[in-house]
């Protein structure tokens, strides 16, 4: 029940959005930020499941030629997704006041609120059915968002390019979900292992698809540029905070423990893959001028490290992945937001355009540098330790991936440099002009979670560290022989 | 010696009350010189409703009557229901449409239910004579009903080219009847079973030429030509009622044929998992160009027709729960699509365009989220009937071996395609509006009440589906 009611409490808030009386802007926003903020704190009671519990519960939903459940769990692992997402959207949904028209705040309002649920509920869901359901319903909301709420005719085109994409790995996705049911006969398959005999590459390619479309990694990123620079900020904030963790999730959880042969198999098809994002990523992010695809690709670079993490096959850099997701998680939201708030004060998001905002906007250049030096990895908050253990735990089985992935975290300070420096410092510069001021109470308040989130994981990255499943940290000797085997 | 024909009443009792009603709105048509156009319709959704109720107690019953000619089983009773559905629909959908019954509201009522009637004939005949029968029941009555639309210009050529083609496919179907009753040496579907097993050259071009008849009838490429045409010039009611009814009934005829005369999976179904595939392909692509929603409506059924054939992939066990579920689901979800069609353009045909939705959700937000479930059903997003309704046929086609693969992977493709097609719809009605749109007001209750149903459908479908599969 408990779960039920942290996912469906943002959907009942949209519900409850709807009867709100036209005109009403101070009630629509106050119900919006209080069903997003009593999520939050629902979901904290999950905090007390620790490593290896599980609350879990299950109803039969669909019997005949296969079945399916409706099947909720939580784990000592996917508590902190759920945090994620509760926690990204309540600094979502309050910075979306300020966009959209009053006119559409309304819709703008809802359809974030479903879109928390829709994330809720894929990191909540048991069966594969129900996950999948999760999995694609995820598309709608970003896909009006886009559509109606972004104002320009590029987001809209993006649009396009964001629901081809995530829509066709959806659909592959679903034909290894028939093939999976095809042996077992069920979509509930937490928990059990199965052989799926010859197909069983096949069927880990199908979800490997899907899940790298999602996250997203080289060669299935073209969606992802042109989705983050033309959101509006709240949304590519959980998009880029939140969403991205879908496919990471659902490997861990579904893709490695039900095809462990095929996972070993694939894996340097995998971890080649992880390096070109890694790398590439990086190299692309410094030669942007526009800050938001600048943030966008080093998102691509970072999230290559989680699957290094998890097709490196050693225990430290899995039980370290969980770190590297939170972090990405809490960083890129905030820095997505502020970038949003620049954006705001100087109205461009090209870097040559602008510069030297700290003048006139001090605790703006203060919150900035934070986020900052969060990004690029500075020992004491969240990044660092991500990056830290993973490339730690990597070195051992995969040296020369490793060593390679090493040149991002050099260029990552580069890139990273570069969009404060030249978007705070130097001489003033705003177009046109505009009259800007610093950061309002509110905009502080709702990064403010965010950062001191990344500042606690940052020192006790160890609350996070060995929360993956068993099944997914297999030894290396014994990986090497399965390897073979297979 | 004739022996005399025992009838039991309760197998053909909605069949009767169907009948009656047909006679009835006639009869009332008579009465009085200018009968009011809502009473009649209001006499013939009472009466399909009616029917209905009386079809609802022989699921599950397997019973024939007429010796043994008209059966009422599970190829007949889930199919009448969703007829008789389909039918009361299309009524409340029709008390809209001004002028659109050729002026002459007692014809257009009883040819409506007359065809549906046709349907339900199709459905429950275990022969071959019985098929045709029905079929030209149906088909004649939906000929005259495609041009009702008359002082249209458009309607009157819908109505000849579908009266042209669909004879020469009628010609088809009964010289393929003629060769399969050589094969067989008898009527009767049961005993064609021998003759497909044998595979003899007269059965297997008889099951051709039949095959070509009613994949006319199911518009299944390549002998899909006419459907965007008919679709976009017959009244917006008829085409609701056309794009379900008729492929409700000729797909209870291939399902009973494939499963009576075909025991197992045999290679005399190959061209039909071809043509399946080829209408997925026709139909999705077909649909990209489209700016009206009437012809974008007949591709999306094209390659909707395709997807229910995997249904039948291997002839196997859940085969027909399969059919009848996404039958049921295009059925609420096509006939909610045509009801916003109605709602917003309050009887007027121009707004079949698409470029009307422009930005529709920000003036009419309630009928435009309902427009969009029935597009997110269309094109199988999760939550709704469509999702529950292609897994369900994907599960059924990847059982059947490789051809079932192979149909499964292009049912995938297709809606990949599809997803281009539907949130076209969706696009154009949350992209903001940049030049002014003259804008009916239409809020009529009728068709409210026909939104409301395809919704309840389509949601419950998508979020209880045991509701209808533990029944079938």
């Amino acid at each position: 029940m408990m779960i039920d009611y942290v996912v469906f409490l943002p959907l009942v808030t949209a519900l409850a959005l709807l009867i709100i009386p036209r005109g009403a802007t101070g009630a629509l926003k106050g119900v919006a930020l209080l069903g997003a903020v009593a999520t939050f704190v629902l979901s904290l009671g999950l905090l007390a499941l620790g490593r290896g519990q599980v609350l879990d519960q299950s109803l039969p939903w669909i019997s005949g030629a296969w079945t399916a459940a409706y099947h909720v769990r939580v784990d000592g692992m996917s508590e902190f997704f759920v945090l994620l997402t509760t926690l990204v959207s309540v600094a979502a949904i309050w910075a979306a006041f300020s966009y959209a028209g009053l006119e559409r705040l309304r819709g703008f309002l809802c359809l974030l609120l479903i879109f928390e649920t829709t994330l809720l509920g894929l990191f909540t869901a048991g069966d594969l059915l129900l996950f999948y359901v999760y999995w694609d319903l995820m598309l709608i909301p970003v896909f009006l968002l886009l559509v109606g709420y972004a104002d320009s005719e590029k987001a809209r085109r993006a649009a396009w390019t964001y629901l081809i994409y995530n829509g066709g790995g959806g659909l592959v996705l679903l034909l290894g979900l028939i093939g999976v049911i095809t042996h077992t006969g069920t979509f509930e398959v937490l928990g059990h292992s199965y052989a799926f005999g010859p197909i069983e590459g096949w069927l880990f390619a199908a979800f490997a698809v899907a899940f790298l479309i999602k996250t997203p990694s080289f060669p299935f990123h073209a969606w992802m540029p042109s989705t983050y620079t033309n959101s509006p900020a709240p949304l590519v904030a959980m998009v880029a905070g939140v969403q991205s963790k879908a496919g990471l999730y659902g490997f861990l959880v579904f893709a490695l423990p039900l095809f462990p042969n095929a996972a070993h198999v694939w894996a340097p098809v995998l971890l080649v893959l992880a390096v070109i994002s890694i790398v590439y990523g990086a190299f692309t992010a410094l030669g942007q001028r526009d800050m938001k695809t600048l943030v966008a690709y080093s998102s691509l670079s970072h999230l290559g490290l989680v699957l290094l993490a998890f097709f490196a096959f050693d225990l430290t850099s899995i039980a370290a992945s969980l770190v590297m997701i939170v972090s990405h998680g809490l960083i890129s939201a905030a820095v997505f937001l502020l970038v949003g708030f620049i954006e705001e004060r100087s109205g461009t998001r090209d870097l040559d355009a602008f510069g030297g905002l700290a003048a006139r906007a001090p605790r703006l250049q203060a919150i900035m540098l934070v986020a900052a030096m969060a990004l690029l990895g500075l020992p004491g908050l969240s990044g660092f330790s991500g990056e830290f253990l993973i490339l730690i735990g990597s070195w051992q089985t995969q040296p020369v991936i490793t060593a390679i992935s090493l040149i991002a975290i050099v260029l990552a300070s580069a890139y990273t440099l570069r969009l404060f420096q030249a978007a705070m410092h130097g001489p003033e510069r705003i177009p046109g002009e505009r009259p800007y001021g610093d950061l309002r109470p509110r905009e502080i308040l709702l990064v403010a979670p965010l950062l001191a989130a990344i500042v606690i994981f940052g020192v006790w990255p160890g609350w996070l560290t060995d929360r993956t499943p068993n099944s997914v940290t297999v030894p290396p000797a014994r990986a090497a022989s399965l390897g073979h085997r297979a | 010696m004739i022996q005399p024909v025992s009838i039991d009443w309760g197998v053909i009792a909605p069949l009767t009350v169907l009948v009656s009603t047909g006679l009835l709105v006639l009869l009332a048509d008579l009465a009085s010189n200018a009968a009011p156009r809502k009473l009649l319709y209001g006499i013939g959704a009472v009466g399909s409703l009616a029917a209905f109720l009386a079809s609802l107690p022989l699921a599950g019953q397997v019973q024939a009557t007429f010796g043994g000619a008209y059966a009422t089983d599970g190829f007949s009773w889930p199919f009448d229901a969703l007829l008789l559905l389909t039918l009361a629909v299309t009524f409340l959908l029709s008390s809209l449409a001004r002028a659109e019954d050729g002026g002459n509201p007692g014809a257009y009522a009883s040819l409506l239910i007359f065809c549906t009637v046709g349907g339900m004939i199709m459905a429950g005949s275990t022969n071959l004579i019985g098929i045709f029968i029905g079929l030209e029941v149906l088909s004649l009555a939906l000929y005259a009903l495609a041009g009702t639309g008359f002082p249209r210009r458009s309607s009157a050529e819908a109505a000849l080219k579908y009266v042209l083609l669909g004879s020469l496919a009628s010609g088809f179907l009964i010289f393929g009847m003629a060769l399969l009753y050589g094969a067989g040496g008898s009527i009767a579907l049961s005993s064609l079973a021998q003759a497909a097993s044998g595979g003899g050259p007269l059965f297997i071009v008889g099951f051709a030429l039949f095959l070509v008849g009613i994949a006319f009838k199911l518009a299944l490429a390549p002998f899909h030509i006419w459907t965007p045409d008919v679709y976009e010039g017959s009244p917006l009611a008829v085409t609701a009622f056309m794009a379900v009814a008729v492929k409700a009934a000729a797909f209870a005829v291939l399902a009973r044929f494939a499963y009576v005369v075909f025991v197992h999976d045999a290679p005399a179904l190959v061209p039909l998992w071809a043509i399946a595939v080829l209408s997925m392909i026709v139909g999705n692509v077909g649909a990209i160009r489209q700016t009206n929603l009437k012809r974008l409506m007949a591709f999306s059924g094209i390659a909707q027709a395709g997807y229910l054939v995997l249904a039948l992939a291997g002839v196997g066990r859940n085969g027909l729960a399969t059919l009848v579920f996404y039958l049921a689901a295009y059925a609420f979800m096509n006939l909610g699509a045509f009801a916003v069609v109605a709602l917003i353009g309050d009887g007027d045909e121009h707004h079949a365009d698409l470029a009307a939705y422009r930005g529709l959700f920000f003036r009419r937000p309630v009928p435009a989220a309902l427009m969009m479930l029935f597009f997110l059903s269309l094109a199988g997003i999760p939550a709704t009937a469509g999702f529950i309704g292609k897994v369900l046929l994907l599960g059924q086609a990847v059982s059947a071996g490789p051809w079932g693969v192979a149909m499964a992977v292009a049912l995938v493709a297709g809606t990949i395609v599809s997803f281009y097609v539907y949130f076209k719809v969706i696009w154009q009605m949350f992209a903001p509006v940049d030049s002014d749109i003259i804008e009916s007001n239409g809020n009529g209750l009728a068709s409210w009440i026909a939104v409301g149903i395809g919704a309840a459908g389509v949601l419950l479908l998508g979020i209880v589906p045991q509701l209808l599969l533990s029944r079938l």
